[in-house]
C-alpha cells in the first residue's frame, strides 16, 4: 500500500468556544490534485495549518507523507510547501530577495533555472519591492515560492484568489506539471468551478466536518439548477411543491427560489400555466450543492438549514 | 552563506535603526565630553544640593568627570537602548505575528527555536553595534578635551550598558511570545522599564525606598560606577542571567503554542493579563 500524502484521523480543533474542526478524517493518495472545498470558515485553513504544525490539534492525528505532522514536522516541512490564504510577505524586501530567503531554508533544493522559468511563465518582475506589487502579483510570488523547490507536496490555501483567468490557467498548468512529475497538490477553495477545473478528487468540508469525498466527475454530474422565478401574481402556495428533485428554498409572494436536481424541465412545465415576469438561473454555490445532495432528507434538512447557515 | 538567514535578515531590517540609535549616542557622548570644561569652571562657585545629586542616580560626585559623565550620559542613555530593545523584542515574534508574516516562514524547514534564537542573536549584535558606534563619540573627543577620564574606562562603562539592554530586550521578547500582540507587549515592557528607572532614581534620595531599589534592574546596572570601579560582575551576571531566563521562557511559550495569523490577536486587556499570569505560573 502506498504511503498517503495526507492522512487525518479524528482531528479536532477549537479556538476558545468555537469548534473549528469536529473530527476530520481524510486520506489523500499521492500523485493527484486534490481539492478541499468548503465555504469560508468551514475549517480549511485550520486543517492546512495543522498539517504544517503552525497550530496543534486538540485531538486526533495528522500525518503528511508518512511523517507525523507534530513530532516530525521538520521532515514534513522539508518536503512540503505552503501557500497561505492570507498571504503576507516582507513588504520591504524585493521579490527576488524574498525568494532567496525561502531558498535559504532548503539550500539542497535550490533550482535557480526553474525559479526563473516560473517567474517568466507567470509574468512576474521579481526585482520590485513586495510592497509595490499588486494583490495579484503578490499571489504570483506566493505561488513561485511554493513551487520553486519542487516540493513533494504542495499545500495551497485558495491558490488562485486574486488572479485573473489567464494566470489561473497558467497556475493550473503548473500544478498539472507537478502532478505529472509524481508530486501531490492539496488545495483549498470556496468556489466550485475552480475545484472542478483543477482537481480529480474533492473533499467537501462544512462547519468543521468532511461531508463528502467525491470524484470531481461525479460531483459534476450532480448539477443543481438554481432558479429565481418572478410571477405577475402570486401563484398558488402548492405550486412546485412535491415535484421530484425540486426544492423550493424561498417563497415570497410572486417570487420563488427553486433548486432543481434533475434538470429544469419539470419546473418549466409546472410554471408555464402562470404569467412569468422574470426567470433567472444561477451557478450553483457550494451551499446549493450541499443542500441539494449532502444534507440528508429534505424534511430534517429544512429544519436544520437556518442554524447551520449561522454556524458557517 | 545560506546559514543564519533569519539572523542576517533581522540585522538587515534593523540597519537604519542601529545607525540612528548609534549616531544619537555618538552625538550625546561627544557633546557631554565637550561641555565638561565649561561646566567644571561653573561648578567651582556652586554648591550642588545633595538631593539633586542623589536623583542623578549615582553615588559619584557630579563635580568629578566620572560623576558628570554618569549623570549626563550613563544614567539615562540605557533608556534609549531600551527603546531599541523593546522595538526589536516585541517585533521579533508578536510583530511578525500581527503582520501575518510568521506563517510562511514557519512553514519552512526552520524550527521555532532556531527562529527565535537567531532573532535574539541579531538584536544582541545590534545592541553591541549601537553601543560601539556610541563609544566613537568618546573616542574622538576625550583625547582632545581636558577631562580626567580614560578612554579604556569609558569603553568599560559603555559595555556595561549591554546587560540591562539585553534584559529589557528578552523581557519584551517573552511578553511578545506570550501575548501575540505587539502593542500590549510594548506597553508591558515600557511600563516595567519606567517604573524600574524611577524607583532606582528616587531611592537614591529617599531612604524609605532603599529596599525597593534592589528590585530595580537599574540598581544593578550602576550607571557611571564602572568608570571608577570597573564592571561589577555580580550585578552584570544577574542581569545577564535574568536575560537568559527570559529567553528560556520565551522559547518554552513560543515552541508550545499555536501560531496566530494576523488579526487573531485582538484580546482585551483583562485577557492579556490572564495570559501573562497563566504563563508565568506554568513556566
Amino acid at each position: 500500500m502506498t504511503v498517503p500524502a495526507i492522512e487525518l484521523r479524528g482531528v479536532e480543533k477549537s479556538y476558545g468556544r468555537t469548534r473549528a474542526l469536529r473530527g476530520i478524517d481524510l486520506r489523500v493518495e499521492p500523485g493527484q490534485i486534490f481539492g478541499f472545498l468548503g465555504p469560508n470558515g468551514a475549517g480549511k485553513t485550520t486543517t492546512l495549518r495543522i498539517l504544517l504544525d503552525l497550530i496543534r490539534p486538540d485531538a486526533g492525528s495528522a500525518s503528511v507523507l508518512g511523517f507525523d505532522a507534530q513530532r516530525q514536522s521538520m521532515d514534513v516541512r522539508r518536503r512540503a510547501a505552503y501557500l497561505p490564504g492570507e498571504l503576507r510577505m516582507y513588504d520591504t524586501m524585493r521579490g527576488a530577495e524574498f525568494l532567496d530567503l525561502i531558498d535559504s531554508f532548503r539550500p539542497e533544493r535550490r533550482d535557480p533555472r526553474y525559479r526563473a522559468e516560473l517567474l517568466e511563465r507567470l509574468g512576474l518582475d521579481a526585482t520590485k519591492h513586495i510592497r509595490a506589487l499588486s494583490k495579484g502579483n503578490k499571489q504570483k510570488l506566493g505561488i513561485v515560492q511554493a513551487l520553486m523547490h519542487r516540493p513533494e507536496l504542495l499545500l495551497l490555501d485558495e491558490p488562485t484568489s486574486g488572479l485573473d483567468p489567464l494566470v489561473q490557467e497558467t497556475v493550473s498548468q503548473l500544478l498539472e506539471d507537478a502532478v505529472r512529475d509524481g508530486r501531490t497538490v492539496f488545495f483549498s477553495s470556496h468556489v466550485l468551478p475552480e475545484v472542478e477545473r483543477l482537481s480529480q478528487s474533492v473533499a467537501i468540508v462544512r462547519a468543521g466536518e468532511i461531508v463528502a469525498v467525491e470524484e470531481v466527475a461525479r460531483l459534476k454530474s450532480r448539477s443543481v439548477h438554481v432558479m429565481e422565478i418572478t410571477f405577475r401574481q402570486s401563484p398558488p402556495a402548492a405550486l412546485l411543491e412535491g415535484l421530484p428533485g425540486v426544492r423550493v428554498t424561498h417563497r415570497d409572494g410572486p417570487l420563488i427560489h427553486v433548486q432543481a436536481r434533475d434538470g429544469v424541465d419539470a419546473v418549466i412545465k409546472a410554471i408555464a400555466r402562470y404569467e412569468v415576469v422574470d426567470l433567472r438561473t444561477e451557478q450553483p454555490s457550494i451551499e446549493d450543492i450541499f443542500l441539494a445532495y449532502y444534507s440528508g432528507d429534505a424534511k430534517g434538512d429544512r429544519e436544520r438549514e437556518e442554524p447551520r447557515r449561522a454556524a458557517v | 552563506m545560506l546559514r543564519y538567514s533569519i539572523l542576517r535578515k533581522t540585522l538587515r531590517d534593523q540597519r537604519w535603526q542601529i545607525a540612528g540609535f548609534g549616531l544619537s549616542l555618538t552625538a550625546m557622548a561627544a557633546m557631554t565630553v565637550g561641555i565638561w570644561p565649561s561646566y567644571r569652571d561653573m561648578l567651582q562657585n556652586f554648591d550642588i544640593p545633595s538631593a539633586f545629586q542623589a536623583f542623578l542616580g549615582t553615588d559619584l560626585s557630579i563635580a568629578t568627570p566620572a560623576g558628570f559623565l554618569s549623570a549626563e550620559f550613563f544614567s539615562w542613555i540605557p533608556i534609549l537602548l531600551i527603546v531599541y530593545a523593546v522595538i526589536a523584542g516585541t517585533g521579533a515574534i508578536a510583530g511578525e505575528e500581527s503582520n501575518g508574516t510568521l506563517d510562511l516562514v514557519l512553514a519552512q524547514p526552520v524550527t521555532r527555536r532556531s527562529l527565535l534564537l537567531q532573532k535574539a542573536a541579531a538584536t544582541a549584535i545590534g545592541s553591541a553595534a549601537i553601543v560601539a558606534i556610541g563609544f566613537l563619540g568618546f573616542a574622538v573627543t576625550i583625547p582632545f578635551v581636558d577631562i580626567a577620564v580614560s578612554l579604556g574606562d569609558t569603553a568599560v562603562a559603555c559595555a556595561n550598558m549591554l546587560p540591562i539592554t539585553l534584559l529589557f530586550f528578552t523581557l519584551s521578547l517573552w511578553l511578545g511570545a506570550v501575548l501575540p500582540n505587539r502593542a500590549a507587549a510594548s506597553a508591558g515592557a515600557v511600563g516595567v522599564a519606567t517604573a524600574a528607572y524611577f524607583v532606582n532614581s528616587l531611592a537614591n534620595g529617599v531612604q524609605s525606598l532603599r529596599n525597593l531599589q534592589y528590585a530595580s534592574p537599574f540598581y544593578y546596572y550602576g550607571a557611571g560606577l564602572p568608570l571608577i570601579h570597573g564592571i561589577n560582575w555580580w550585578h552584570a551576571g544577574l542581569l545577564l542571567g535574568l536575560s537568559a531566563l527570559f529567553v528560556v521562557l520565551a522559547l518554552r511559550t513560543f515552541t508550545q503554542r499555536d501560531v496566530s495569523t494576523g488579526g487573531a490577536t485582538d484580546l482585551d486587556m483583562a485577557g492579556l493579563l490572564r495570559r501573562i499570569v497563566a504563563h508565568g505560573a506554568s513556566s
